[in-house]
């Protein structure tokens, strides 16, 4: 890279990302396809991307078949008002659309009271608990 | 004046470091970080005089360097795109 060779020659790099030479230098624009900017992603950006692609099976493997009462609790299949098993694992936008109330496209909305009261009643070692605990952090 | 007209952010958004050759920039509103080459920290410089398009921005840098380049013009479009893409520069209303 060439250009002002503000560091070298005694250019100051001023408070705000200013750039003055001390003294008269070369400045090159370079080419117009050259590219002078890359922007670094943000860890925090990358924790919220991943947090929202997690996911969460409605029930967890170890319920697999049972349905889903109103209240989030686990009962056998069949049981009427209770909610099926979702086909598909809920990723983390959804559950979070779920906790606050919403419907996310792909769900019935009779039975997503019951999802959302079951992804509350996950505790550590369930599958899924850690996506809904990183969906409770602030960011 | 022909073209948009183009400003940055005040001083105290930006935290920059300069580091051989390249330098690391802080853009405090958005929480972003940035590396960039010259000639983006000179252009950010010169656009914190005041908002300019093109033309006014190389008479800018022209008084401080010795500006290289057959198609300044295009040149210095191509640097506002990017800088612009970056969030580091926007178009004055």
């Amino acid at each position: 890279m060439s250009g002002s060779d503000y560091n070298k020659d005694g250019g100051e790099a001023a408070e705000g990302g200013g750039f003055v030479p001390s003294r008269r230098t070369v400045l090159v624009l370079g080419a117009a396809a050259a590219s002078t900017v890359i922007t670094v992603r943000p860890a925090l950006a990358q924790t919220a991307g991943s947090v929202l692609n997690c996911e969460i099976p409605v029930p967890g493997p170890h319920a697999g078949g049972n349905y889903i009462a109103p209240d989030g609790n686990l009962v056998a299949p069949g049981t009427p008002g209770a909610a099926p098993p979702m086909a598909r694992a809920l990723r983390g936008e959804e559950a979070r659309q779920l906790l606050r109330g919403q419907t996310p496209p792909g769900v019935a909305p009779q039975s997503a009271q019951a999802y959302a009261n079951y992804i509350r009643r996950l505790q550590s070692g369930m599958s899924g608990f850690t996506c809904y605990a990183s969906l409770q952090m602030p960011r | 004046m022909a073209g948009p007209l183009y400003t940055t952010d005040p001083s105290g958004a930006i935290h920059a470091l300069a580091l051989d050759g390249l330098s690391v920039l802080f853009h405090a509103p958005s929480g972003m970080t940035h590396i960039v080459a010259s000639p983006a920290p000179e252009i950010l410089a010169a656009l914190r005089q005041g908002p300019a398009d093109a033309t006014e921005l190389l008479r800018r840098l022209g008084a401080h360097f010795d500006v290289e380049g057959d198609e300044a013009e295009g040149a210095i479009h191509a640097r506002l795109d990017e800088l612009e893409a970056a969030g580091l520069v926007s178009r004055a209303a």
